[in-house]
């Protein structure tokens, strides 16, 4: 009787899932496998896409870059949002509701406008570099934009809401009172953070973190318009490629390749944490 | 997801106003070009034919190739490159234009062909901050290229176009007859001798961002956004000395069902009147012969056609015959 009723519970819940999964084979699996089917057929039936993106020292630059500037920005992220996560969940209601407010709109607020600001404020005669002239700090202005600086900066800012929100879901469940009860049995503030606090929001930062580097894998306008040519990102190469050249095969390629390495970071991630989620 | 948004809304007002009047779908590069576009070639249209021309943008040649290919066209008119719309005729993307409609015998014929007509033609000149620079102001192209002269970033177009490469090359002291081929080698390697100065500009509104802060004092420029910073009271240098010349294409892709609709739209936008109009809005030179007597003379003489003495026509057909080898060893060098 109890097994029944689970399999059917079972079945209605994939019954559940049937239109989103229709709308993800529809408008995700079968446009990227036809993308796939074009790196490899276009303009000639064959691997030399591959071969040029994966033979090319520019290119696999390109890839480094892609991993490198997602993977800083992923810690620095992690780094500003824990502490404001954590503000989040420990100050009154009524504050707690205005900051909360305040990192939402950022998020609402449009992309490219938010990056076109950090480039007027970043540039060299920028708000930034004066202000650091004044205080005396420097004596020439700073290479901010056009750079990995600016790069980082943009993203970092940008990512924040899609950190916090997951890490704050987390930390919101978290009783202060553990806290009280590590100091109490003799732990430092150090130890309480990384032996208490850190264990019991690892998975909220996990799933920040997953998010927050898979989407600056595929980050366009920020590194279009905050970085130069030198320090170029997959998604740049790949609207080059596309919308430049209308070279579907390499653009293809590209996407493919940045697609597989994401996946496979994926699984490491899942593989890594499923002990904390299924807990 | 703001042009998902505006693809929603777009569909939206395609349904509502498909059963009161015919819709074309004009696509061009947005911003104040756009607008002079809709207001100067689109709006007289509508009102003398009762067709409604709904605007989209910006221009998306992989997304052209797309709507082909799967034979849902919806853009009707696109304002193009012409060096891509004489690549994009040659692979059978477009519909060749229906001259009994559109009347090309006064028309510029360095800007007409089979499957294209000239929207407008510019030229890329030598722009500068007369703010970072105090003694000697730039005048030539070699001045563009010379950082010891002149000191500080320059800036310019990002994208393989017709332009930058040709500059390097007459700064480099190519004479003009002599640009094509073009010595890429030659073009890249003067180029390397400032590229830690340059700063990629992507679009017209961060060019004049650009040099209206003086973060790049320096750089070479779509004559009508110079004009546009003059226009709304910001100091600029322009030198017209071997200014480049390059033009933007009217196009009709191939499968669209509103064809007829198109050609009555070009035909208009290519009109005396509306070049003219155009023209004196946008900054850029009209390509229909007979528009320069219905302008200004003191619009006219800042318009590319009135610097025709020092001008350099890129070979647009040229570059539309190598616009990919171009193109990827442009991209190839610039992430170097």
């Amino acid at each position: 009787m109890l097994g029944a009723a689970v399999v059917s519970s079972r079945r209605s819940g994939l019954g559940f899932a049937m239109p989103a999964t229709v709308l993800l084979v529809a408008f995700f699996v079968v446009p990227v496998a036809l993308l796939l089917a074009r790196s490899v057929t276009e303009p000639v039936l064959g691997m030399q896409n591959y071969a040029t993106l994966l033979g090319s020292t520019t290119y696999l630059r390109i890839f480094f870059n892609t991993f490198m500037v997602a993977g800083l920005v992923t810690i620095i992220t992690v780094l500003i949002a824990f502490p404001v996560s954590w503000a989040l969940a420990i100050m009154p209601k009524p504050l707690a509701a205005i900051l909360f407010g305040i990192i939402i709109l950022s998020m609402w607020t449009n992309l490219l406008a938010r990056t076109y600001a950090w480039m007027v404020m970043l540039q060299q005669t920028g708000v930034v570099n004066r202000i650091l002239q004044a205080l005396g700090v420097i004596e020439q202005p700073l290479q901010l934009t056009n750079s990995l600086v600016g790069v980082t900066i943009g993203m970092v800012y940008i990512m924040i809401p899609f950190m916090v929100l997951p890490l704050y879901g987390v930390i919101r469940k978290i009783d202060p009172m553990t806290l009280q009860a590590a100091s109490l049995c003799g732990a430092t503030r150090w130890q309480a953070l990384t032996r208490v606090l850190l264990p019991l929001a690892m998975s909220g930062i996990a799933s920040g973190a997953l998010m927050v580097f898979v989407m600056s894998l595929g980050y366009f306008v920020t590194p279009a318009l905050l970085g130069g040519t030198a320090n170029m990102m997959v998604a740049e190469l790949i609207v080059q490629q596309v919308q430049s050249l209308v070279n579907w095969g390499m653009g293809g390629a590209a996407a493919f390749v940045l697609l597989v390495v994401t996946l496979a970071l994926y699984a490491v991630q899942l593989r890594l944490f499923e002990p904390v989620g299924s807990r | 997801m703001k042009r998902l948004l505006l693809g929603l809304a777009f569909a939206g007002t395609l349904a509502v106003s498909a059963a009161q009047a015919q819709t074309i779908v004009f696509t061009s590069w947005g911003g104040t070009t756009q607008d002079a576009q809709s207001a100067f070639w689109a709006k007289p249209f509508s009102d003398a034919t009762g067709t409604v021309v709904a605007q989209d943008g910006p221009t998306d040649y992989g997304k052209i190739k797309a709507m082909v290919e799967a034979g849902s066209v919806v853009w009707d008119v696109v304002d193009v490159e012409y060096d891509y719309a004489l690549q994009a005729a040659e692979q059978g993307l477009l519909e060749p234009l229906d001259f009994t409609i559109i009347d090309k015998s006064r028309l510029d014929p360095r800007f007409v062909s089979d499957y294209a007509v000239g929207s407008f033609y510019y030229s890329f000149v030598l722009g500068w901050n007369p703010a970072n620079f105090t003694g000697d102001q730039p005048a030539t192209l070699a001045d563009l290229f010379d950082t010891t002269k002149f000191p500080g970033k320059r800036t310019f177009y990002k994208w393989a176009a017709p332009g930058v490469i040709e500059a390097a090359l007459l700064a480099d002291g190519v004479a003009p007859d002599q640009l094509y081929p073009l010595d890429l080698d030659r073009a890249f390697a003067k180029l390397d001798t400032i590229k830690s100065e340059i700063i990629w500009w992507d679009g017209g509104a961060q060019s004049q961002q650009l040099l209206a802060s003086g973060e790049a004092p320096i750089g070479f420029f779509w004559n009508g956004r110079l004009a546009a910073l003059e226009m709304s009271g910001v100091d600029v240098g322009i030198s017209w000395q071997q200014n480049v010349t390059a033009a933007d294409a009217l196009v009709v892709p191939k499968g669209t069902t509103n064809k007829d609709a198109a050609m009555k739209f070009i035909a208009e936008a290519t009109s005396p009147e509306g070049q003219a109009a155009f023209a004196a809005a946008s900054g850029y030179a009209p390509i229909n012969l007979d528009s320069a007597d219905l302008m200004d003379a003191a619009v006219r003489a800042t318009l590319p056609d009135a610097q025709t003495a020092e001008q350099v026509n890129a070979d647009l057909a040229y570059w539309a015959t190598n616009r990919d080898e171009i193109g990827n060893r442009w991209y190839a060098w610039q992430a170097q």
